[in-house]
């Protein structure tokens, strides 16, 4: 098998923040391990922290601005063996098509979730519709990109984000500080953008009544900044409960990681998850997760399997009815989450992929 | 005919399949097959396979299905009839396979263990089916040449699932129903939904004369081992001599009829008045099958007119020596079977009722096996088409190619003449499409064209599903490689198209529905390589002579002479009339030629909305 030379053009990958660059680092640590892949040079256009990546990869400095990104980009393909081309995002593909198509090299996209739910530009669609491969965090995503775009469905596979080492069962320190005695403790944890307001907050701010009318003393905690706390403030407010929301704003990796372990339920009946990662850091943490049924959710909560998926109208009732349940076995729920999403299983699924477009294939 | 499905949950972070689901979709094909039913699961419960038995070979239970291979390692499930499979199964046991049933089924087991994929080119009959390897934990699916049998698929991602039927993927009730666009604008431009495309974006068929592997990593995109248009292009470079034409078509045809033949149960025929089924009808009896039953299809409106196929169809049967059942069909049996029809309809058709009711008498009488001449008229010249498309092509093919010309000879007549514009839209678009093959076949066999769709679709799906399905891309995909004649090029765009996507469909879905199987021996690939050479010659007039010929007692002379002038189906104006009581919330269409079909097009579609 021939040894594969990888350009990959990414928003952000190492030394990014949120779940693109993660996701993207997770991808190329994975595929950099895949036997046949000699070498990856990332192009990514963010990379605000410092970050060492793995063996075999190298990431250009940044290039913030599309045009310098662009040229920096051909430059780059230009000056060496480039076999295989990944393009981390969809606002990258038509210099990634075109980089391909210059090379002939084989073109890989990733979709993660709402940029890819409508049928992008003609050109983008276009300089998708070349691809060799393209990848998506979930079925849902899977549906509408192969709703848009006219390539051959077999060529539109699902790689669903995979979980961090640190989020893992053990005792919280938060837990008595946040929730001390009997009270019980729910989760969100999302960005509160008022342009989007898709996560939920106000969906479970105003089921809280109804929940505490059937006995549960309970505080709501929600992680994560953006625009819209006023609002859900004022929402709390008006449903009587402000005293059992919490804003805490964006936390760390580690006390996000204890965050989920202090918590009974984690909750986002979402309507806009890609995938929903923030899901599968709590039931890789041995914590519950509740989440609408629709789009991505269902996919990280295994449809079912793993965490609960509802209807909107039935929040209350499945809220009051997983804090009224007997605790399952952390360990167990976190090994089942690892099982489906774990690094293992990411790995061997980036491989497979890669498998798929060997020329040989 | 039987019904097949199954479900692979390939990706490792999918739940293992429900058996609800793989009984729910099974059973939805009871009448696919009503003699038995079995399911089978891989030992870690991520593949399940299903199967409904419609009995014809090997009626024991041995031959149930899905069945394993001796050893474990193979498994499959299987719709159709292989009908070289005696002389497959001699070769595997000279080389020390052996067997414990007598049925095709279980040669498709020991010819993959042997050859792998490459089993495919050494099969001839009517088939869809999967075999799992629990070795290398891979489904292969196949489909035949032609596409007699239906195979359909979807895929979410994570789990991969099949079945006989749409309706039955769907029947499980975890595939989406979200519309297609792309098989909406077909079902409109064609009459019947052109595959792969279904009408929902997740079911999808697998394309005829095509295999497709399934691992863990999921589907591979479907593989094609054999176009309809490849021996024509082989033949065409290596014609028969004229003195040869009569010998060598009836010894493939007689052929082919032997092969069909096959069955532990009775066969009859479909007897109408015409060529096709009357040839067939004589060389069974070449092929020494006595006794025959023939079926034919009689409605009163006719009685006593020069359209009553029966009379004729009678004489046939009488010169032949077959038994002959005439069903009378009246309208108000139309319009009490109405309802199962459009049930039965796995995909919107503007055809099929005609079959069904045949279908229909079939079983009354018996019967479980039927020949059809199906496919005589697109191998053997017999449409209009075959001297319409090339004399467009011909004729107005070098003016149609000054680019723009067809749009501004459109917008003109429109202007100076706008009613010719409404009563003749194809005449219209002739300039606009004869200049290539493709475009002088839509105009032929279109219902709408791409230019009308607007008027009776949202425009944003019509632009959306002609961007998916591309018709002329699609439809020049039957030409590859070019048949090197007109004879050839038109042969094989009515035989991927509305044979594929209308006849053969229709021929499933209505003898199904009466667990009856329909045969085909004019439709049959190793036919086709043989018949490919004469092709050519087989000017419009000259093949159907020659078939008529075909048989040791050739068919008597009215028989070919009637052929010409053809017969009347009174269910057109039943459909008219049931309409225009039910259709009156559809918006009015301009009148137009066709406008039956159209009118009965627009039912159908509300049917599956």
């Amino acid at each position: 098998m021939r040894h594969q030379n990888v350009l990959a053009l990414v928003t952000d990958a190492y030394g990014g923040r949120g779940g693109i660059a993660q996701y993207n680092c997770d991808f190329l640590s994975a595929l950099a391990g895949c036997g046949t892949v000699l070498s990856i040079t990332v192009m990514p256009r963010h990379a605000p922290d410092p970050a060492l990546p793995p063996a075999r990869v190298r990431q250009a400095p940044p290039r913030r601005g599309r045009l310098s990104f662009t040229v920096m980009a051909l430059v780059t393909a230009l000056s060496r063996r480039v076999d295989l081309v990944f393009c981390g995002h969809l606002h990258l593909a038509l210099v990634a098509a075109s980089i391909a198509y210059l090379k002939g090299a084989k073109l890989i996209i990733q979709m993660h979730g709402v940029e890819a739910w409508r049928r992008p530009s003609r050109l983008r669609c276009a300089a998708i519709e070349t691809a060799d491969l393209v990848l998506c965090v979930s079925r849902h995503t899977r549906a509408r990109v192969v709703g848009w775009a006219d390539i051959p469905p077999e060529r539109v596979m699902v790689l669903p984000n995979t979980i961090e080492d640190i989020f893992r069962p053990k005792d919280s320190l938060l837990r008595t500080k946040l929730a001390p005695e009997s009270k019980r403790m729910l989760l969100t944890v999302g960005r509160m953008d008022s342009s989007e307001r898709y996560k939920g907050h106000d969906r479970v701010i105003a089921a809280l009544p109804a929940v505490i009318a059937k006995g549960h003393d309970l505080v709501y905690v929600v992680v994560g900044d953006g625009d819209d706390q006023r609002r859900l403030r004022n929402l709390a407010r008006e449903v009587g409960v402000a005293e059992r929301v919490r804003f805490l704003g964006r936390v760390g990796p580690e006390r996000l990681a204890d965050l989920y372990r202090a918590t009974d339920l984690f909750v986002m009946p979402s309507t806009g998850e890609g995938f929903g990662i923030a899901f599968l850091e709590a039931l890789a943490s041995g914590t519950p997760a509740l989440g609408l049924n629709v789009a991505g959710a269902a996919d990280a909560l295994g449809d079912g399997e793993l965490g609960t998926l509802v209807s909107e109208d039935e929040l209350a009732v499945a809220i009051d009815r997983l804090l009224s349940a007997p605790s399952r076995d952390p360990h167990a729920l976190s090994e089942s989450a690892r099982a489906k999403f774990g690094r293992d299983a990411f790995g061997l699924r980036v491989c497979a992929a890669l498998d798929r477009i060997r020329p040989t294939a | 005919m039987c019904g097949i499905n199954g479900i692979f949950a390939y990706h490792s972070a999918s739940s293992p399949p429900r058996e609800d689901e793989l009984l729910a979709t099974r059973d939805y094909m009871r009448a696919r097959g009503p003699d038995g039913s079995g399911i089978w699961w891989s030992a870690d419960r991520r593949c399940g396979l299903g199967h409904r038995r419609l009995t014809i070979l090997d009626l024991s239970d041995r031959a149930s299905q899905p069945m394993v291979s001796d050893e474990g390692r193979y498994v499959v499930t299987f719709n159709g009839e292989i009908f070289n499979y005696r002389t497959l199964r001699d070769e595997l046991e000279s080389t020390g396979t052996r067997f414990r049933t007598t049925s095709d089924t279980e040669v498709l087991l020991h010819l993959y263990a042997r050859d792998g994929v490459a089993m495919v080119h050494r099969l001839r009959g009517m088939y869809a089916f999967a075999i799992w390897d629990n070795a290398r934990r891979e489904l292969l699916l196949a489909r035949d040449p032609y596409g007699i049998k239906p195979l359909y698929i979807a895929n979410d991602g994570w789990t991969f699932r099949f079945a006989s039927q749409v309706k039955a993927v769907l029947a499980g009730g975890r595939v989406s129903r979200d519309p297609e666009p792309a098989g909406m604008v077909g079902f409109h431009l064609f009459g019947s939904v052109p595959e792969p495309f279904t009408l929902y974006r997740d079911v999808r068929s697998l394309p005829a004369g095509h295999t497709q592997r399934v691992d863990a990593a999921g589907p591979r995109e479907p593989k094609c081992f054999a176009r309809l248009a490849e021996p024509l292009a082989a033949g065409a470079q290596d014609p028969a001599p004229a003195g040869e034409l009569h010998d060598r078509a009836r010894d493939a045809v007689l052929d082919s009829i032997r092969a069909h033949l096959l069955a532990d149960v009775e066969v009859g025929i479909f007897l109408s008045g015409g060529v096709d089924s009357g040839a067939v009808l004589g060389l069974m009896r070449d092929a020494r099958q006595d006794n025959v039953r023939a079926i034919t299809i009689a409605f009163a409106e006719f009685r006593g007119t020069t359209a009553d196929e029966a009379p004729l169809a009678a004489r046939v049967a009488n010169h032949y020596g077959a038994t002959h059942i005439v069903r009378e069909v009246r309208e108000s049996e139309f319009r009490d079977d109405l309802p199962a029809i459009l049930e039965a309809m796995d995909q919107p058709s503007i055809d099929g009722v005609n079959t069904w009711f045949v279908a229909k008498a079939a079983k009354e009488a018996g019967l479980k096996v039927a020949l059809s001449g199906l496919g005589g008229d697109e191998l053997l010249a017999g449409y209009s088409s075959f001297v319409d498309v090339p004399r467009w092509h011909r004729r107005f093919g070098p003016l149609a190619a000054i680019p723009g010309i067809g749009r501004f000879a459109a917008l003109l007549i429109r202007h100076l003449a706008p009613g010719f514009a409404r009563e003749r839209p194809k005449a219209l678009a002739l300039l606009e499409y004869a200049n290539r093959w493709t475009g002088a076949y839509l105009l032929r066999r279109g219902l709408f064209l791409p230019t009308e769709l607007p008027e009776i679709m949202d425009p944003g799906l019509v632009r959306e599903g002609l961007h998916r399905l591309q018709p002329f891309r699609r439809l020049a995909q039957s030409l590859e490689p070019d048949p090197r004649s007109d004879v050839g090029r038109v042969c094989a765009l009515e035989s991927a198209n509305y044979l594929r996507n209308q006849l053969l469909r229709d021929a499933d879905w209505a003898g199904m529905a009466h667990s009856l199987e329909i045969r085909v021996p004019l439709v049959d690939f190793t036919l086709l390589g043989r018949l490919a050479p004469l092709v050519p010659v087989f000017k419009p007039g000259v093949g159907k002579a020659v078939l008529a010929k075909a048989p040791t007692h050739a068919l008597p002379d009215e028989i070919l002479a009637k052929n010409k002038t053809g017969f009347g189906v009174p269910t057109g104006a039943w459909m008219n009339a049931v309409m225009r009581e039910k259709t009156e919330t559809i918006q009015p269409l301009q009148q137009s030629a066709g406008l039956v079909s159209r009118r009965w097009s627009r039912a159908v579609m509300q049917a599956f909305a």
